[in-house]
C-alpha cells in the first residue's frame, strides 16, 4: 500500500459515497463507514515506517512528494480516528435531515484532504490539500443554514487570507531556493538570513494561527463551531484546527529548525517569547469568556480556543517536555473535545435541537451513557489525574516550572481553574439539577451514538493510565527535531526532578474515590426531597420557573463580564465595514454619464503624456 | 493557407447568412456551430506546426510595405483555438437560448464578431489589426442592443460612444506611426523604431495603448463594461467577457511588446493593471445585480492578466496567458449558467436567486466550480494560473514586487468574499417565493458541462498547456525572433 | 478633432454627442490624409497627362481613410438607430437623464 493509493482510496471513497447515496441511503451509510475504517487501517499499516515518495505526476513542472514519518503518522491516526468515529455518530444524527449525500461526501472529502495535508512532502501538495480542506469545510459549515451562513463566510474569508500569506511564503522560498520539497528546504534554510527566516515564520504564523484559532486570529471559531452540525463540530474542534498546529510544527521545527528559531530576537523580545505569551493569553481570556456562554456548543468552542493556547505554549516553549506536552495535548484535546461535542450532539438529537444551557437540566437519569461520556470528557479537559489530559498538562506545567517561567505557569494554572468552573456549569446545566417537565420522556441516545462516546471515554482513561503508548511516538519525533530525547516508560515519563508514574497516580486517585464512596455509603441517611420544598410563605411555587441552572455564575458575570468582550472580533467587523464603505465610494466613479466616461479616456491620455514629460527618468 | 481559412470561413458564412435564411428559417442557428467547429479543428491541426516556425501568409502576393501579412504564430493560433472553443460552446448555447427577435441577424453578427476576433489575433499588419478590431467592436455594439430593451439600448449607446473614441485614438496612433516609417507592417516598424528618437513615438504609443485599452477594459477606460456585459443577452455577455476583452488585451500586448518594447512603459501599465484589479474587485463586492457583479469581476481579472503580462519575463507572460485561458473558460460558464438562472427566477438581483440550487442542480454546480476556479482554489484551473502569476512575480524581483503581490492577494480575498457569498446564496439560503422548475435544455447543459470538464482537467493537468505557453510567450517577448520569422 | 471631443464631453443631447463623434472622426481622417502629403505633389492617379509616380502624394493613407470613413458611417448608422430606440423608451435624449445604469 503506497501513500498515493491510500489517498486515492480516501478521495475516491468520498466521491463514490455521494453517487451511492443517489441509489440507496442504507448502502451509502455502510459504504461511508467502510471507507473511513479502511482509511484508518490503511494509515495504521504505516506505523513506524518512513516513506518518501516522489510522484511521477508533475504539476507545472514542480515535483510532488508524499511522505510519512512519525510526526505525520501521529496526526494521521488522530485524523482517521476522529473522522471515523464522527461518521459512525452521524449515522443516526443526520438520518432525517435533507441532503445527507452531500453531508457524507463532504465529511469524507475533508477527512481525505486532511490526510493529504499530513502526508504531503512538499509545499505545493500541502497547499492543494489545505485549500481543498478549506473550501469543503466552508460548504459543510453552511450546511445548517440560517445563522451558519455568516459563520461560514467569516471562516472562509479568514482562511483565504491565511492561504494568501502561505502562497507568498512558499513562493518566496521557491524564488530563493528553487525547490519546494521539505527536505531540500530544511537543509537550505540553515544558511538563511534572520530577516528572511523571520519573514517566512511570520507568514507561517499568520496562516497557521488563523486555522489554529490563536488569539488574535480566533474570531471565526466560536461562530463556526457552534453552527456546524455536531459530528462535524467534533471533527472541526478535534482535528481540523490541529492542522494549523501541524503546519506550525512543520515550519518551526522541520523547515526552520529549533536553533534558528530560538535565535530570532530583537533586543530582549524574541519570537519565541511572543509566541509563548500569545499562547498564554489564548489560554486565559477565551476560557473565561467560555464561562459566560449560554449555548453549550459555544462554550465548548471557546474552550477549544483555550486549549489551543496550551498547545501553542508547549510547542513554542521549545524544550522537549514542552513540545511533547503540546503534541500530546493535540491528541488529548481531540479525544475529549470530540467526546464533548458528540455528547452535546446526542442531547441535541434527543431534545430536538436544544443547546441552550438555561433550559436543559437533569438529563443524567435519562441519558446515562451520554452523562458518563461527558463526565469523563470534562475530567479530561480539566486535567484530572486518571485521564490523558492530566499527563499532557503535567508535562507543560513541569517544563514551565523547570525553566523558571512563573508567569506563564500561572497563566496555565489560571486556565485550568477557568476550565474547572465552566465544565462544572456545563455538566450541571445539562445533566444534573432538575429535569424540566418537557423532557420527562426522553429516550437514551441511540446505539450508533453510544459507541463513539464509549470508545472516546475508554481512550481517555487508557491514555491516562498508560500514556507510554502515544508518548513513544511523540518521543520519536521530538528527538528528530534535535531536542533532548525523553525517557519514556509505558506508564510514565522521566524528567529531571522526578518521575511521572501514572500507575501510582491512578492508584492514588482510585483509592481516594474508594475512601469517599465508603464514607458516603456508611454515613447517615439523607432524606430525599424536591426542589420545591422550601419556604414561600404559603404562595404557590412555580415548578417550571424553579431552575437552578439559569444564569449560573451570575455574580461572576457582573464582575468581569464587561471586561470580557471580544474586542478583536469587533475590530475585524469594523475592518469589513470599512472595506464595504470603500467599495461604495469607489463605485461612484462609474457615474452613468457618458460624458464623464469620455473624460476619463482623455484624462488617461493627458496623464500619460504628462507623466512622460515631468517624470525624472 | 490554412490560416486564411480560419478567417475566411466564419466571415464568408456570416455574409452568406441571408442566403441561408432564404432557404430555411431554422437553419440560422446551426451555421455558427458549424463554422466554429471547423475553426476549432483547423486551429488544433495547425498548432503543432507553428510552434517553432510561424506560418506567414502573404495576402494577394504583394509583400509589405505594399501588402498585408498574416502571421500565424503560436500565440495567434493558440488564441484562435481558444476563440473557436468558447465560440463553439456559446453558439451551441445560443441555438437554444435566442428565441426572439431577428435570429438570423443575431447569428450573422455573432459570426462577424468571432471572425473579427480571429483576424485580429492572426494578423501582422497594424491597420489590418485595426480593421478586424473594428469588425469585432461594431458587431458587439449591435449585439449588446440585440434584445432591444431599455437597459440594453442605453448601454449599447454608451459603449458605442466610448468605443468609437477609442478607435479614433488608435487611428491617430497609426497615422503617426505611418507618417514616421512609411509602412504598416508591425515587424518592419519594429525594426526601424530603434533608429528614431522623437517624442512622437511616445505619443503614438500612448494613443495606441489607450485606444486598445478601451476594449481591453483597463481602469478608468472600462466604464462601458459593467453596463454592456450586464444588459446584453447572456450568450453575448459570455462571448464579450470571454473573448472580446481578451482580443483587446492581445492588441495592447502586441503593440507594447512587438512594436515598442520600452521597459518603463511596462511598469506604468503594470500599475494600471493593479489599479484595475483592485477597483474591479471592490466594486464587484458591493453589487446586488448578479450580472453586474460578474462584469466587475471580469474587470478585475483583466487587471490581473495585464499585471501578469507586464511583468515582462517569459514566466510572467506565460502566467498571464494561462490566466487568460482559465478566465475565458470560467467566465463563459458563469455567464451561460447565470443566463438560465435569471430566466428561471425572473430577476437579476442576487437575493432572487436564493436557494435555486435545488431546482437547477447542474447549472448551479457548474457555476460553483467556475466560481471556485476564478478565486484560485485547487484543484481547478484558476489555481494554476494564480500560482504561475505569483511565482513569476516573486522570482528574484525583490521587495517591490512582494508588496504588489500582497495587494493582488488582497484583491483575491475580496473576490473570494463575493463569490463565496454567491455560492451560499445559490445553495444555502431559503427561497423567498416558489420558483417553478424549468428544465434546462440540453443545448445549455452540454456546453456548460463541457467547459466545466475542461476547467477541472486544466486544473489537474496544467502541464498540458505549458509548452504552448512557452512558445507563445517567446512570440511576444522575443522581438528579434519575431522580426526574423516574419521578414526572413 | 478637438472640437469633436469637446462636443462629446460637454453636450447633453445625444444627437449633439453623435455629431461630435462624427466631427472627431472626420478630424482623424484629415490627419491621416495629411500624413501622406508631399509638398508640391499631385493626386495619385495615373492618366495620360500626369508624370511619374515620384510626383504623387502617398496613396496609402487615402486608402486607409476610405476604410475609416466606411467604418465611421457604419458606426453613425448604428448610433442613430439606437438613438431613435432610446428616444422611444425614455422620451428624451438628454444624456444626463438617461442614467439608469450607474455604479
Amino acid at each position: 500500500m503506497t501513500l498515493g493509493l491510500l489517498l486515492i482510496v480516501a478521495f475516491g471513497g468520498a466521491l463514490l459515497t455521494y453517487l451511492l447515496g443517489k441509489i440507496s441511503s442504507k448502502l451509502r451509510d455502510v459504504w461511508a463507514v467502510l471507507v473511513s475504517l479502511a482509511v484508518l487501517f490503511g494509515t495504521a499499516t504505516f506505523y513506524g515506517k518512513s516513506v518518501h515518495d516522489a510522484l511521477s505526476y508533475k504539476f507545472l513542472g514542480l515535483p510532488l512528494v508524499l511522505r510519512t514519518n512519525e510526526l505525520s503518522w501521529f496526526f494521521a491516526i488522530a485524523i482517521c480516528g476522529v473522522g471515523s468515529l464522527s461518521i459512525i455518530f452521524s449515522l443516526s444524527y443526520i438520518k432525517n435531515r435533507e441532503r445527507t449525500d452531500f453531508y457524507y461526501f463532504l465529511m469524507l472529502l475533508i477527512n481525505a484532504s486532511m490526510l493529504g495535508i499530513v502526508f504531503a512532502g512538499d509545499l505545493l501538495s500541502f497547499y492543494v490539500f489545505w485549500e481543498i480542506m478549506s473550501w469543503s469545510t466552508f460548504l459543510l459549515i453552511s450546511y445548517n443554514r440560517g445563522n451558519a451562513l455568516p459563520a461560514g463566510m467569516k471562516y472562509i474569508v479568514m482562511s483565504v487570507i491565511g492561504s494568501a500569506a502561505y502562497l507568498v511564503a512558499a513562493l518566496s522560498l521557491y524564488a530563493k531556493y528553487s525547490t519546494l520539497t521539505f527536505s531540500a528546504i530544511s537543509t537550505q534554510m540553515t544558511t538563511a538570513s534572520p530577516g528572511f527566516t523571520l519573514f517566512i515564520l511570520i507568514l507561517g504564523f499568520m496562516v497557521f494561527g488563523i486555522k489554529n484559532a490563536v488569539v488574535p486570529f480566533h474570531t471565526w471559531l466560536p461562530d463556526a463551531h457552534s453552527e456546524a452540525p455536531s459530528p462535524f463540530s467534533a471533527v472541526l474542534s478535534g482535528i481540523l484546527i490541529k492542522m494549523g498546529t501541524y503546519g506550525l510544527i512543520l515550519f518551526l521545527y522541520v523547515l526552520v529548525g529549533f536553533n534558528q528559531f530560538s535565535q530570532l530576537a530583537w533586543k530582549a523580545i524574541s519570537l519565541q517569547t511572543v509566541l509563548c505569551w500569545l499562547g498564554a493569553i489564548t489560554i486565559v481570556i477565551p476560557t473565561f469568556i467560555a464561562l459566560m456562554q449560554d449555548d453549550a456548543k459555544r462554550l465548548l468552542a471557546w474552550h477549544s480556543i483555550g486549549q489551543i493556547g496550551y498547545i501553542i505554549l508547549g510547542i513554542a516553549f521549545g524544550t522537549s517536555l514542552g513540545v511533547a506536552g503540546g503534541a500530546f495535548h493535540v491528541l488529548n484535546h481531540a479525544t475529549f473535545k470530540a467526546l464533548l461535542f458528540l455528547c452535546v450532539g446526542a442531547v441535541e438529537y434527543r431534545t430536538g435541537g436544544v443547546r441552550d444551557l438555561n433550559s436543559l437540566g437533569g438529563l443524567m437519569r435519562k441519558m446515562p451513557i451520554t452523562f458518563i461520556g461527558a463526565l469523563i470528557g470534562a475530567f479530561g479537559i480539566i486535567g484530572m489525574p486518571l485521564t490523558n489530559g492530566f499527563v499532557s498538562k503535567w508535562l507543560i506545567y513541569k517544563t514551565l516550572i523547570l525553566n523558571q517561567n512563573p508567569f506563564l505557569a500561572f497563566a496555565a494554572l489560571l486556565g485550568t481553574w477557568g476550565t474547572l468552573l465552566s465544565f462544572y456549569k456545563f455538566l450541571h446545566n445539562i445533566f444534573l439539577g432538575q429535569l424540566p417537565d418537557k423532557y420527562k420522556d426522553l429516550k437514551k441516545a441511540p446505539t450508533s451514538m453510544q459507541i463513539p462516546i464509549l470508545l472516546y471515554a475508554g481512550i481517555i482513561v487508557l491514555f491516562g493510565v498508560l500514556p507510554g503508548i502515544p508518548l513513544k511516538i511523540i518521543g520519536g519525533f521530538v528527538t528528530s527535531f534535535g531536542l533532548t530525547p525523553l525517557k519514556i516508560n509505558l506508564w510514565g515519563i522521566v524528567s529531571e526532578t522526578g518521575i511521572l508514574n501514572t500507575i501510582n497516580v491512578s492508584m492514588a486517585v482510585v483509592s481516594a474515590f474508594f475512601v469517599a464512596w465508603v464514607v458516603f455509603a456508611f454515613a447517615g441517611r439523607s432524606v430525599p426531597t424536591t426542589a420545591q420544598d422550601t419556604y414561600a410563605a404559603g404562595a404557590q411555587i412555580p415548578q417550571d420557573k424553579y431552575q437552578y441552572s439559569v444564569e449560573f455564575y451570575n455574580p461572576l458575570y457582573r464582575m468581569v463580564g464587561s471586561y470580557l468582550r471580544d474586542v478583536i472580533d469587533e475590530f475585524y467587523g469594523w475592518l469589513a465595514r470599512v472595506t464595504q464603505m470603500t467599495g461604495e465610494l469607489v463605485r461612484r466613479v462609474y457615474t452613468g454619464d457618458v460624458g464623464d466616461y469620455v473624460l476619463y479616456i482623455v484624462f488617461i491620455v493627458a496623464a500619460s503624456i504628462g507623466l512622460k514629460i515631468w517624470w525624472p527618468t | 493557407m490554412v490560416a486564411v481559412l480560419l478567417i475566411v470561413v466564419p466571415l464568408g458564412l456570416a455574409f452568406a447568412m441571408p442566403l441561408f435564411n432564404f432557404v430555411s428559417k431554422h437553419i440560422a442557428g446551426y451555421i455558427p456551430i458549424a463554422a466554429m467547429l471547423c475553426n476549432l479543428i483547423l486551429s488544433i491541426l495547425l498548432l503543432p506546426s507553428v510552434m517553432e516556425n510561424p506560418q506567414i501568409v502573404v495576402l494577394g502576393g504583394l509583400s509589405p510595405p505594399l501588402g498585408i501579412h498574416l502571421v500565424a504564430g503560436p500565440l495567434g493560433v493558440g488564441l484562435s483555438g481558444l476563440i473557436s472553443l468558447v465560440g463553439l460552446a456559446v453558439s451551441i448555447y445560443a441555438w437554444g437560448y435566442i428565441k426572439q427577435g431577428a435570429q438570423d441577424k443575431y447569428h450573422a453578427l455573432y459570426l462577424l464578431l468571432l471572425s473579427g476576433a480571429t483576424g485580429a489575433v492572426l494578423t501582422g499588419d497594424l491597420f489590418n489589426l485595426f480593421v478586424f478590431y473594428e469588425i469585432l467592436c461594431i458587431s458587439s455594439y449591435a449585439l449588446v442592443a440585440y434584445l432591444g430593451d431599455r437597459n440594453g439600448v442605453e448601454s449599447a449607446v454608451k459603449y458605442l460612444i466610448q468605443g468609437s473614441v477609442g478607435s479614433g485614438l488608435i487611428l491617430v496612433g497609426i497615422a503617426i506611426l505611418y507618417g514616421m516609417f512609411g509602412t504598416l507592417n508591425m515587424a518592419q516598424i519594429a525594426i526601424h523604431i530603434k533608429d528614431v528618437d522623437s517624442p512622437a513615438i511616445f505619443l503614438a504609443l500612448v494613443f495606441l495603448v489607450t485606444g486598445f485599452g478601451v476594449e481591453a477594459a483597463v481602469f478608468p477606460l472600462n466604464a462601458w463594461l459593467p453596463d454592456a456585459h450586464s444588459t446584453a443577452p447572456s450568450s453575448i455577455s459570455a462571448i464579450l467577457s470571454g473573448i472580446a476583452i481578451k482580443v483587446g488585451i492581445y492588441a495592447v500586448a502586441r503593440v507594447l511588446f512587438t512594436i515598442f518594447g520600452v521597459a518603463a512603459v511596462f511598469q506604468y501599465v503594470l500599475l494600471l493593471g493593479l489599479v484595475t484589479l483592485l477597483v474591479g474587485e471592490i466594486c464587484a463586492f458591493s453589487q446586488d445585480n448578479i450580472k453586474r457583479m460578474l462584469a466587475y469581476s471580469s474587470v478585475g481579472q483583466v487587471g490581473l492578466i495585464v499585471f501578469a503580462i507586464c511583468i515582462a519575463t517569459p514566466d510572467g507572460v506565460g502566467a498571464g496567458l494561462f490566466q487568460l485561458v482559465s478566465h475565458a473558460l470560467s467566465k463563459a460558464v458563469l455567464f451561460l449558467g447565470v443566463g438560465y438562472l435569471v430566466a428561471c427566477s425572473g430577476s437579476m438581483s442576487l437575493s432572487s436567486l436564493n436557494g435555486i440550487g435545488k431546482r437547477m442542480p447542474v447549472v448551479c454546480f457548474a457555476c460553483v466550480v467556475a466560481a471556485f476556479s476564478l478565486v484560485g482554489l485547487p484543484p481547478f484551473a484558476g489555481f494554476a494560473g494564480k500560482f504561475l502569476i505569483i511565482r513569476a512575480a516573486l522570482a528574484g524581483k525583490g521587495i517591490f514586487f512582494t508588496v504588489l503581490i500582497g495587494i493582488v492577494l488582497l484583491a483575491t480575498v475580496v473576490e473570494g468574499a463575493y463569490f463565496f457569498r454567491m455560492v451560499q446564496t445559490l445553495y444555502f439560503k431559503d427561497a423567498k417565493k416558489q420558483i417553478e422548475f424549468k428544465k434546462t435544455p440540453a443545448s445549455a447543459s452540454i456546453p456548460i458541462l463541457a467547459l466545466v470538464v475542461l476547467i477541472v482537467a486544466l486544473g489537474v493537468y496544467p502541464d498540458v498547456l505549458l509548452p504552448y505557453l512557452k512558445s507563445a510567450a517567446a512570440d511576444l517577448l522575443n522581438k528579434a525572433g519575431y522580426i526574423k520569422e516574419v521578414l526572413g | 478633432m478637438i472640437v469633436g471631443l469637446y462636443t462629446m464631453l460637454t453636450k447633453k443631447n445625444l444627437i449633439k454627442v453623435i455629431i461630435g463623434l462624427s466631427l472627431f472622426e472626420t478630424g482623424i481622417h484629415l490627419l491621416l490624409v495629411v500624413v501622406g502629403y508631399i509638398q508640391g505633389a499631385t493626386a495619385p492617379i495615373f492618366s495620360k497627362t500626369t508624370g511619374s509616380s515620384a510626383e504623387m502624394v502617398d496613396p496609402t493613407p487615402q486608402a486607409l481613410v476610405l476604410t475609416a470613413i466606411v467604418i465611421g458611417v457604419a458606426i453613425l448608422a448604428l448610433a442613430l438607430s439606437l438613438a431613435i430606440r432610446l428616444h422611444e423608451y425614455y422620451g428624451t435624449l438628454n444624456l444626463r437623464k438617461i442614467r439608469e445604469l450607474k455604479w
